[in-house]
């Protein structure tokens, strides 16, 4: 059984929010089963158009490129919804291929998880 | 194989990933294994440093074989047999 990586994607500040995608997609390629937990200002990742105003000079490919090859290959990207009212938005507001999931969401893919990163 | 082995090998695809920084070569090592068949071989150009650790462990952990790297000036040529 493949092993698995859940990214815990907490912030929108470019440094924090590309090294999921490089790593993820890097696991993707290794044959790893990844799982990305988008919360907080890391919803921002996730909300329509907002990956394209998140750039990162020297970056390999952009944002939207990046979710693209994460989502073609399979990975699941989870919104976490307890963080919707702090942000101010709404399951509507966020790209497709998107679930949205809660705290026992993430603490279940946690426990399965071989590997747990946070940013 | 030896390095002059490696160079006088008729590769059925060539990657030039030169210039995209990490992951970029690995990813596009991946994608274009695809369109190798299973027993032929591909070359990789990547101009990062990384590359020449990543592709060998990833063609390990995906069932290929990786063949051995020819330094040039600047850059690597990775060789990487596939597998599966």
């Amino acid at each position: 059984m493949a092993q698995k990586m859940l990214i815990f994607c907490g912030s929108d500040t470019p440094e924090k929010a590309f090294p999921p995608f490089m790593l993820g997609s890097g696991a993707l390629a290794l044959d790893m089963e990844v799982t990305l937990f988008f919360t907080m200002s890391g919803l921002n990742i996730i909300h329509k158009g907002g990956a394209e105003k998140i750039t990162l000079a020297g970056a390999p490919k952009s944002l939207p490129e990046f979710i693209d090859i994460l989502r073609d290959g399979g990975a699941k990207l989870i919104a976490c919804s307890a963080a919707f009212p702090i942000i101010g938005i709404k399951e509507d507001d966020l790209i497709d291929g998107v679930e949205c999931g809660g705290v026992a969401t993430f603490v279940d893919a946690a426990q399965q998880a071989d590997v747990v990163l946070t940013f | 194989m030896t390095e002059d082995e490696l160079k006088s090998l008729q590769v059925d695809k060539k990657v030039d990933a030169r210039g995209t920084a990490c992951p970029g070569p690995l990813l596009e090592a991946k994608k274009s294994m695809v369109s190798v068949p299973v027993g032929g071989t591909m070359e990789v150009l990547s101009s990062d440093p990384s590359t020449n650790k990543d592709v060998p462990l990833w063609a390990q952990k995906v069932g290929h074989e990786y063949l051995g790297t020819v330094e040039e000036a600047g850059f690597w040529r990775i060789f990487v047999k596939r597998g599966k």
